[in-house]
């Protein structure tokens, strides 16, 4: 299960790496816009929920609950220093989905307790995509909290991201982990399309 | 037979992806479904069957269940 995180370079704007995503045969896509006010990304969420809704992928967008209401998008991801989980919950009520960043067993758990639908974990490793980076996990990482949440009873799904390239994704996903978010290895790659349907073949058949 | 729900072992009756929606009674929004690692869009449920020991992940707004 493959998430893409939109991105941008100097070849491809944040519409295009939807566009490129959906094509490779990516079916879940998080607008991620950071520097941006909610007006700035409203036209660009319309249109990139237009083509997820095309072809038939869910669409949740990074950080902005309101504009997550206002459109109707499948849900939202809410990264550690963004709004808590429950408050999310309580401005969207029950339909939507929410995804939570953890670093530590006991940040998903607190996401779960709050009402959290999955788990966004990480980082795998050092990445220059994101500021502000958490200790890495690398593979014991998710081992062990993956372990920890089957010892709590705690089932919603966890989605490894930070720095993952196309060749960790069989390992990652051995550790009991159910996705993995990805964002610039499909960008920079010469073919992102290609790469895309590269990163889907090998996460369905290891 | 069973199968396998966000890591958790589950019994079924259900052949298809949509037959398994109805009877977790999976709501019309807010559903997000793999079934080996792979995304199915809410069109393909009909068409995409449910087999002994697959592996599945369904991430839904509401908890619980």
């Amino acid at each position: 299960m493959i998430q893409f995180i939109t991105h941008h370079n100097e070849r491809y704007g944040y519409l295009d790496s939807v566009r490129l995503a959906l094509e490779g045969g990516c079916r879940w896509i998080q607008l991620r816009v950071k520097d941006a006010t909610d007006s700035e990304v409203r036209p660009m969420a319309i249109e990139a929920q237009r083509m997820c809704r095309e072809a038939g992928a869910t669409f949740i967008i990074d950080d902005r609950v309101e504009l997550v209401r206002e459109l109707g998008a499948d849900g939202v991801h809410l990264g550690l220093k963004d709004m808590p989980v429950c408050e999310a919950r309580r401005i969207l009520g029950n339909g939507y989905i929410i995804g939570g960043t953890a670093n530590t067993f006991e940040q998903a758990r607190m996401h779960y307790e709050a009402s959290a639908n999955y788990i966004g974990c990480g980082p795998f490793r050092f990445t220059t995509t994101k500021k502000n980076l958490s200790p890495i996990l690398g593979l014991e990482g998710y081992r062990t909290i993956m372990e920890q949440m089957r010892q709590h009873g705690i089932e919603i799904p966890v989605v490894a991201i930070g720095g993952i390239e196309e060749a960790d994704i069989p390992s990652i996903l051995a550790t009991g982990v159910n996705g993995i978010a990805l964002s610039g290895v499909v960008l920079r790659a010469a073919d992102p399309v290609l790469k895309m349907k590269q990163i889907i073949n090998i996460s369905q058949n290891g | 037979m069973d199968i396998k729900i966000n890591n958790k072992l589950t019994c079924t009756n259900a052949t298809t992806l949509q037959e398994l929606a109805d009877e977790l009674e999976l709501p019309q929004k807010g559903v997000a479904v793999a079934v080996s690692n792979r995304m199915v869009p809410r069109t393909e449920w009909g068409i995409t069957p449910v087999t002994e020991g697959c592996d599945i992940v369904i991430i839904k707004a509401v908890c619980g269940g």
